[in-house]
């Protein structure tokens, strides 16, 4: 394969062009305060969403439930401190035990009955929206927990260069950023070359096969949106430590950047492969358009109706590449 | 008259057809003959708008003809029977088969006209099946026969027929073969790719060889040639036959696999059958046998409803593939490679090492190397040709990809095999080797359950033979390997049951 078929090098050109393009316009987009720290913690959140899509797309199924998902396990990162005055890792282990929960169930149910992925995790989508609005009106009366566990603040406006060993400090990257580079190795790790992630991939490629081939499929099933519901915990709670609050709000905005990062970086929707660096390049792409646009000022709405259109183009660039590619290696 | 002129084509690291020429008389039945990978299912889609040929050219009638695509070529009049299927699954029999040319009034479909086309293509091969039907209840074998009755749907002057009796037993190719000598006879021509060298011999006329991408032999007499010197010219040196290993059947030793008294929620009855470690034990009969059910009925893919499964004398309740492979060391080839056996979006490596990764794991990891290491061993024994081991299994030739799907099987190292077709579209010089494997495995000590309907296969291999019929063994044979005489047991045996039952059911 030529290296410009690669979606992955596509990705990265169209990053360098539109960096280039939004620091000549706007200088401050190089401006590490202003713009390239938040950006990273943006990312940070997105990076995470975008893998907990995948996790599921791998296997050609679809995790409607992913914002919702997130927003319930902030929820219960948010009661164990109210309540029982956890700190914060507590907090943070909960939260992930409950997303875990929530997306083996729908594991579950999609193995157990035959229904498709999309309408179970669509289902479970309403039902944790009219959840969530009664937890919290029952629990703090509000729409948000009023406090946090210590150590939130630090995770939401500290970067590595507060501290400091003698002379020498860290970066400018925000805290949040490790969490998301430590949950892309780990899924890399898990689908590149563990077992079970090999077997969730080929579960993907052809159930019949995988299960004639002794492969537990349905346990591969539930483990992958099991997988699904753990990373969209872990995105819920990034992005509470960006906003500074456990509020019923978290995850909003996560279904369609949740499929935008892993499909721009090449995964397939029909399952059997999937690219972690993909993903990471499809979420700070996506992020990085965001911010960009942003910075030149453009009224949300018409933000969203410029986002669409770069996506649009970019994704047919993608498509034209690869009919390209294809013609290249049919006639050489 | 069709012909192909020096066609070229090429895929990534390979090249298919390197110069292929045929030539085509109208009234003659054509062989194309080859290798596994020599390129016959490349040139079948190359005259039917599949792929475009990098070079070359193709003339109808004089005339030359470009394919932009498959709509095309039935224009032209060309008809194919692909190696693969091409059965839209969710739609019935008869919406399959009229596909091409759904009858119409008003824009509405004509369901009455439509099924009636179907069932005058069904009867022209004496096929026994509802119209209404959907594919994806089919078998295998069935679906090749729809799929053949949609390629004479058409009113076609040149038929390509690539490997339709893969997996049809004696009684269905006959009858396929008696509609192929119509077609001749009125003048039709037909392209006839096939492993199956006497029916190649039986019916066609004429033949070409091709080895490597290119034409050894082009559209020679057949009466010239004896099957050996078809073979030599298809390997490219003279081929020794092989002799198979002698085995000794421990008499005392406990079976490996018995079935006592089974009966499925498929409709088998009282099925007892038993291996033991060291035989293979033949299990023929015709298509809808219920054969491949039953296999599936022990691996727990289908409800077993009375009798007992016993592995090596403890009764074994099987619930999945998985336990069948981990606990009880069974293995299992199926017949649908395409559906079943391969994951046609993956590479080689994945493909072989998939059942033995619990194996090559270190912590949960399972390295490369280990797993390329592994499929390279299998890749050279079973002589599979790949570009690379990391190739797609989906891009391998038919035959190609059958060995793939036994080679995972044999990796997984079991002490119990079911194979089932295991030879189907391989060519000869594999099949005996593949032969020879299986005969050298029962050797090593393993027992074999061998389904198949090449009955050839099944007297050459098996020690005994169990034919079914209908759902049940309507008998069970000691094998002296004296091919006339088993044949004709064996085939007398299928058919006293079919007599009672009335009539030949395909389904
Ligand atoms: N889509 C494809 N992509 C890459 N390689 C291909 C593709 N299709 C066929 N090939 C290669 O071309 C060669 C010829 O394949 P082809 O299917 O024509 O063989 P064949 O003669 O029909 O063999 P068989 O008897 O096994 O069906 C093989 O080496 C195969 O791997
Ligand atoms: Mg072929």
């Amino acid at each position: 394969m030529p290296l410009w078929a690669n979606p992955r090098v596509g990705l990265v050109v169209l990053l360098v062009l539109l960096v280039a393009l939004f620091s000549t316009i706007r200088p401050a987009f190089l401006d590490t305060r202003l713009t390239l720290t938040p950006l990273q913690s943006d990312i940070s959140v997105y990076l995470v969403i975008g893998l907990a899509q995948m996790s599921v797309l791998s296997l050609g199924h679809m995790n409607m439930a992913v914002g919702r998902m997130a927003a319930t396990s902030a929820f219960a990162m948010g009661l164990v401190h109210h309540t029982l005055g956890a700190g914060l890792l507590v907090s943070l282990f909960t939260g992930l035990v409950v997303g875990a929960g929530l997306g083996a169930l729908a594991g579950l149910i999609i193995s157990r009955t035959g229904v498709n992925s999309f309408v179970v995790t669509l289902a479970m989508d309403f039902a944790l929206v009219g959840l969530i609005t009664i937890l919290y009106t029952g629990v703090v009366d509000g729409v948000a927990f009023p406090t946090m566990p210590a150590g939130m603040e630090a995770l939401r406006f500290d970067t590595f260069a507060d501290y400091c060993a003698g002379e020498i400090c860290g970066p400018r990257i925000p805290l949040v950023a490790p969490f998301a580079l430590a949950a892309a190795l780990l899924t890399g790790l898990l689908f590149r070359w563990s077992r079970v992630g090999r077997e969730i991939l080929m579960t993907g490629s052809s159930p019949r096969a995988a299960e004639l081939s002794g492969i537990p499929t349905r346990g591969r099933v539930v483990q992958a949106h099991a997988l699904s519901g753990l990373l969209a915990a872990l995105a819920g709670f990034l992005l509470a430590a960006n906003n500074g609050a456990f509020s019923a709000g978290i995850g909003d905005g996560f279904l369609l950047p949740s499929f935008l990062a892993p499909v721009l970086g090449g995964t397939l929707l029909a399952g059997g492969a999937v690219s972690v660096l993909g993903t990471v390049l499809g979420a700070t792409l996506t992020q990085v358009i965001y911010k960009g646009l942003n910075l030149l000022q453009f009224q949300l709405d018409r933000l969203q109706l410029y986002i669409g259109l770069v996506l649009l183009a970019a994704l047919s660039l993608d498509r034209a590449r690869h009919v390209l590619a294809g013609r290249r290696e049919a006639a050489p | 008259m069709l012909v192909a002129e020096n066609l070229v084509k090429t895929f990534p690291g390979v090249r298919a057809l390197d110069g292929a020429t045929l030539t085509l008389q109208p009234g003659t039945v054509h062989a194309l003959l080859g290798e596994n990978g020599a390129g016959k299912s490349t040139l079948v889609k190359l005259l039917t708008g599949v792929y475009r040929p990098d070079g070359g050219r193709i003339t109808l009638d004089g005339g030359e003809l470009h394919l932009g695509g498959p709509l095309d070529a039935q224009r032209a009049g060309i008809g194919v029977v692909h190696q693969e299927r091409n059965l839209i699954p969710a739609f019935s029999v008869a919406e399959n088969i009229v596909l091409h040319h759904l009858p119409g009034r008003a824009g509405w479909l004509d369901r009455a006209r439509m099924r009636a086309e179907a069932r005058r293509c069904l009867d022209l091969l004496e096929v026994d099946l509802d119209p209404d039907t959907p594919v994806a209840r089919l078998s295998v074998a069935q679906g090749q026969l729809v799929e053949i009755a949609k390629a004479l749907s058409l009113d076609n002057k040149v038929l390509l027929l690539d490997e339709p009796t893969a997996s049809l037993t004696g009684d269905e190719a006959d009858r396929l073969y008696t509609v192929v000598r119509r077609l001749r006879d009125s003048g039709h021509a037909v392209v006839l790719v096939s492993h199956k060298l006497e029916e190649v011999f039986a019916v066609a006329d004429t033949v070409t060889v091709l080895r490597d991408g290119r034409s050894v032999a082009e559209a020679e007499p057949l009466a010239g040639f004896t099957q050996g010197q078809i073979v030599d010219l298809m390997v490219g040196r003279a081929f020794a036959s092989i002799e198979l290993a002698e085995r000794t059947v421990g008499e005392q030793a406990p079976p490996a696999l018995r079935l006592d008294g089974v009966s499925t929620a498929l409709g088998h009855r009282d099925v007892s059958l038993a291996v033991r470690p060291g035989e293979i034990l033949g299990l023929y009969g015709l298509v809808g046998a219920g054969r491949s059910e039953l296999a599936k009925a022990v691996l727990g893919l289908e409800r077993i409803t009375a009798g007992t499964v016993e592995v090596h004398g403890e009764p074994a309740r099987i619930r999945n593939v998985g336990e069948a492979l981990r606990r009880h060391r069974i293995g299992y080839v199926t017949e649908d490679r395409k559906d079943e056996g391969l994951f046609l979006e993956q590479p080689v490596t994945r493909n072989i090492a998939v059942t033995v990764w619990r194996r090559l794991a270190r912590a949960g990891l399972v390295p490369d190397r280990r797993e390329r290491a592994l499929a390279e061993t299998y890749v050279e024994r079973l002589g599979i040709r790949v570009s690379s081991p990391r190739q797609l299994a989906g891009q391998l030739s038919g035959g190609n990809q059958q060995k793939v799907s036994l080679a995972k099987w044999l990796a997984a190292d079991c002490d119990i095999l079911i194979v089932d077709e295991p030879t189907v579209g391989i060519d000869v010089r594999t099949k005996a080797a593949f032969h020879e494997l299986i005969a050298g495995l029962a050797a090593q000590g393993l027992a074999l359950l061998l389904i198949s309907s090449d009955l050839p296969e099944v007297v050459v291999l098996a020690d005994r033979i169990a034919v079914m019929s209908d759902l049940r063994v309507v008998g069970e044979l000691d094998n002296d390997h004296d091919y006339p005489r088993m044949s004709q047991q064996i085939i007398r045996l299928v058919h006293a049951e079919t007599h009672v039952e009335g009539r030949v059911s395909a389904a």
